[in-house]
């Protein structure tokens, strides 16, 4: 599937981070505050502290934005309490979120709790407030200012400063923390941190470009807590507890053993409209648990409180089991709507044989999608409609993929001069419809042994091969296959340039491995990136997306647009258990969609003593289509 | 034919080892019938009676379903032809295969999903595997795959490392030290990985896989030949072949191979099960021949994953364990009839 993910790991913990830290932006009305910036201003003007500090003036003709309008999405009745079991395959090699080894799944554990400038609503897409209250967009498109809330707080009672942000940027620049891809970054991306206060700054970019705030909405570094930064910085941090803004923090460690959190009992941001109620359980353990079937009978046993059944076996075989039977663990499949990784076939198109439009469209209605999904993934997953799916307004809902069809198969392949042969396989001047599909995972194998028979009933023969990763990605890259079956992993906004641009075509090491060569398709990307009007832009994506189907080059496959958990029955979950963009119902920490489960004592004990008294409860399976296919 | 008196006592010896002799039987007789597989297994029928005229769809190209007056362009399904035609009640008729499937197509059903377990009723004999192919046409397949492979792999093993071997042996001196010293060499290298690495680059055939194990199997049996040269080299036969003229090129291949071939019949069918075994696990480990191959270490492989269904694991390891203890026996029966002490005499 995803060979892309041999790409830079750092780059790939930063699309990681800003994932999940923001999610993705629309630009829907956002509440409009006309604050009076004079009093700022004149507040920095008149001090004249005998250090000498630029004295810089904040723009008065600022219009400053907030939001606390967007619906809150925690139950109101959650109720704060317990002891959360989670587990982790492996123990961190280090607490520090930059630098060598610091790229680990834990570090979304870490992260979670350090909030940003701004956060994304996770239903509506608009920007929320984090740290700051209220922001503003500079005239030149690259600059947005920020006022914090004068309430934040760092763990250690410190209070956050605009400095806090500055320092951001001397700390991610710095040589001693290790981490090239970060040092360039927050160079080439980040200009600078302007403070015109200790509740106001400016953070400004490098270069005007839309969704701005998805990119200046930066995060805090407490400057009291590293100081100055030296070489030895990497051994220095590897376990210490940094000072954090969010709701948790890491209060008890065992190396190879537990990590224990420990919630905050006056959290600064309690009580704001977006936080309320939400990150509800006293203490957040995480235990090794080194196999995953072994987490399983952790599970079974109670000691771990929650379990991603996603996978078909486990939601369907395995949990056929006494504790979920009884009703003592629940199921629940959620359904949620957040941008789906491009899996399917991609056809290259400096191979002779699919130079033919004809031709690549009579492979597309080949492929019997729909008869894997019925009856090998077991209804599980979903047709994948093309290659942008989930990406709010900028999804064109309009297209459907092409379907298994063998009389359209047979009129495009005649419409071309192609001919049966002997052997049931399409024939023209002596060459054969056959194709290679390079594919990497072993698991993949049974889905596409019947798309292999049932491509033959076509007239096409598919010769699979299945290869080492990253043999896999290097034939791809290089352009030498003839069909590639794999995935894409997902940005904040539909990437164009890279897989459809003809700069891209006909040369190695580049992502457009369909060799797509379309001045049309250039003209289109290219307006798309220069352009800096969300309308315009979100026009021009819909557009492009017609335009990938018409070419035809890429026959989308599959998408797993949901999350599925099972969990002991104590743990109570809102009306609507999730959000929009929601990946677990169970995340503890992550500021943008965690946090929204609590605990309850009650059932618990009920729970408990019903198992002792081998007494039953009905089974539950919840199945909650709230967010079910709205963009899709 | 007239076959030397040494030969036939060594035949009748042999067939006197009754567990050897039978164990032979069988695994002829399961040689001979996977060459005919697709009389026994396969989803073509063997014949098809249909308005007057006969059709014979086992081997050859596809019969497509317009032939048979169905309405589509591809390989017409046989069995589902068998129930219309009874259906039908016409004189149409069509005679299936025992087992009506190949290796490769899914029988998949409507409201369950693979594997599926055993049943007369399907003719699954020994169920499907996890998509739904039927397992004994995977195991036919899969064994007319491996014994060739592992017969191929012999043959070249043999040519280049007894040819090698009886070279270092007659010619002795600086050639059979410098061989002994590539050949000590190539024996490090740690073949198994080399295998897994290159077959990770690309997607080995068959015969890529034979030249790359050949690689390395041909060391084996060089040092044994190179003893048995050096022995023979020494004897009045040798001696009166080069009295007579003869060079050193006829002297190895006519006159001392012929008298070494007891060693060499001794030794192979221990690397025909040896053979057999390391595609087995090149297969099992994902680094054999490529899917959808039918494939025992494939087979192996889904059973161990799939251990509650049984049928999986439980087929495929009969089979193994029935294969390789007949070539065992074989092997066994065969260096006891040719045991030299028992024929020769030595001055």
């Amino acid at each position: 599937m995803a060979f892309f993910g041999k790409a830079v790991s750092c780059l790939k913990a930063f699309v990681i981070l800003v994932l999940l830290i923001f999610m993705v932006s629309c630009g829907k009305e956002q509440e409009e505050t006309k604050v009076e910036t004079d009093e700022i201003t004149k507040e920095v003007t008149e001090d004249k502290s005998e250090i000498k500090i630029d004295k810089i003036i904040l723009p008065q003709d600022l219009k400053w934005l907030a939001n606390d309008s967007d619906p809150v999405f925690a139950a109101p009745d959650a109720e704060k309490g317990g002891i959360f079991h989670n587990a982790v395959l492996s123990f961190p090699l280090t607490f520090r979120v930059v630098g060598p080894d610091s790229n680990s799944s834990f570090r979304s554990a870490i992260l979670g709790n350090h909030l940003s400038l701004t956060g994304i609503h996770p239903n509506t897409l608009n920007i929320i407030p984090e740290l700051a209250t209220q922001w503003a967009y500079g005239k030149d498109k690259k600059t947005m200012y920020f006022k914090l809330n004068p309430k934040a707080r760092w763990s250690d009672g410190v209070p956050v400063t605009a400095d806090d942000f500055a320092f951001t940027l001397e700390f991610m620049r710095s040589r001693h923390i290790v981490a090239p891809w970060y040092n360039d970054y927050y160079t080439k991306e980040i200009e600078k941190v302007v403070v015109y206060d200790d509740q106001t700054l400016a953070v400004v970019s490098t270069k005007a470009q839309p969704d701005l705030h998805l990119k200046l909405g930066i995060s805090p570094t407490p400057r009291h807590f590293y100081k100055t930064l030296d070489k030895d910085f990497v051994k220095k941090y590897n376990w210490k507890i940094v000072p954090n803004t969010g709701a948790y923090q890491i209060s008890d460690f065992k190396k190879g053993k537990h990590v224990i959190f420990k919630r905050k009992k006056n959290w600064w941001a309690k009580d704001l409209r977006f936080f309320k109620n939400r990150f509800n359980v006293d203490t957040v353990k995480f235990s090794v648990v080194r196999d995953h079937n072994l987490l399983w009978e952790y599970f079974k046993k109670g000691r771990v409180d929650v379990f991603s059944v996603v996978m078909p076996k486990f939601w369907h075989v395995r949990t056929k089991t006494p504790v979920v039977e009884n009703g003592y663990v629940h199921k629940i499949w959620f359904f949620n709507d957040t941008q789906q990784s491009a899996m399917g076939l991609w056809l290259n198109q400096d191979r002779e044989i699919f130079k033919d439009l004809n031709v690549r469209y009579a492979f597309a209605h080949a492929m019997n999608i729909r008869k894997v999904i019925e009856q090998v993934l077991r209804n599980d997953y979903f047709r994948l409609e093309h290659g942008f799916v989930g990406y709010g307004p900028y999804s064109n809902t309009a297209i459907r993929a092409r379907r298994f069809d063998l009389e359209r198969v047979d009129h495009y392949m005649r419409a071309s001069g192609w001919l049966r042969g002997p052997d049931g396989i399409w024939q023209k001047n002596g060459h054969r419809f056959s194709v290679e599909v390079s594919y990497s995972q072993d698991a993949h194998t049974p889905r596409l042994v019947v798309l292999k028979e049932e491509a033959k009933k076509a007239g096409i023969e598919l010769r699979l091969q299945r290869l080492d990763p990253a043999a896999a990605y290097k034939k791809v890259i290089e352009k030498k296959h003839d069909v590639a079956w794999m995935g894409w992993s997902t940005s904040l906004r539909p990437q164009y340039w890279e897989h459809f641009h003809s700069v891209n075509a006909h040369k190695p090491q580049t992502n457009n491995i369909t060799n797509t060569d379309d001045p049309d398709m250039d003209h289109l990307i290219e307006a798309f990136r220069d352009s800096l009007d969300e309308k315009e832009r979100i026009e021009l994506s819909l557009k492009i997306q017609e335009k990938i189907h018409a070419i035809g080059c890429f026959v989308p496959t599959f998408m797993v647009p949901y999350t599925r958990e099972a969990y002991w029955r104590w743990w109570k979950l809102p009306k609507v258990p999730g959000t929009r963009h929601s990946g677990s119902l169970f995340s503890s920490f992550d500021s943008t969609t965690g946090g929204l489960f609590w605990y309850d004592k009650q059932l618990h004990e009920e729970t408990k003593k019903a198992m002792k008294q081998k007494k039953k409860f009905s089974p539950v399976t919840i199945i909650d289509e709230t967010f079910k296919g709205q963009g899709s | 034919m007239k076959l030397n008196p040494l030969t036939q006592k060594k035949i009748k010896r042999f067939r006197s080892i009754k567990r050897g002799y039978y164990s032979f039987l069988i695994i002829m007789a399961m040689i001979l019938l996977s060459f005919g597989a697709e009389l026994l297994v396969s989803n073509r029928a063997l014949i098809v009676h249909y308005q007057g005229q006969y059709y014979f769809p086992t081997y050859g190209y596809q019969i497509a379903g317009k032939i048979f007056g169905l309405d589509y362009d591809y390989e017409t399904d046989y069995r589902q032809l068998k129930i219309k035609f009874e259906k039908e009640n016409s004189t149409n008729w069509v005679l299936l295969s025992p087992i009506p499937y190949n290796a490769f197509e899914n029988d998949l059903k409507e409201d369950d999903f693979p594997p599926f377990p055993p049943s007369w009723a399907d003719h699954h004999y020994l169920g499907t595997d996890t998509v739904g192919r039927d397992i004994v046409a995977r195991l036919v397949y899969g064994f007319r795959i491996a014994i060739l492979f592992s017969l191929v792999l012999l043959l070249v093993n043999y040519c280049v490392g007894v040819a090698i071997g009886s070279a270092m042996g007659f010619f002795g001196g600086r050639f059979d030290l410098f061989f002994q010293r590539i050949i000590e060499i190539w024996s490090n290298v740690p073949f198994l990985y080399i295998i897994i690495i290159i077959s990770s680059i690309v997607v080995p055939s068959f015969f890529m896989l034979i030249i790359i194990m050949a690689f390395f199997g041909w060391i084996g049996m060089t040092w044994t030949m190179r003893t048995i040269t050096y022995k023979e080299r020494e004897r009045d036969y040798v001696l009166a072949a080069r009295v007579l003229g003869a060079g050193s090129f006829r002297i190895i291949f006519r006159h001392i191979i012929p008298n070494t071939i007891a060693v060499i019949v001794t030794f192979a069918p221990f690397a025909v099960s040896g053979g057999i075994v390391a595609l087995t696990s090149l297969d099992y480990l994902g680094f054999g021949l490529p899917p959808p191959t039918p494939s025992w270490g494939e087979l192996l492989q889904q059973g161990w994953a799939n251990l509650d269904a049984w049928w999986i694991g439980g087929s495929v390891i009969g089979a193994m364990t029935l294969t390789l203890m007949t070539v065992t026996f074989t092997g066994e029966a065969i260096r006891e009839a040719f045991d030299p002490k028992l024929h020769t005499t030595y001055e």
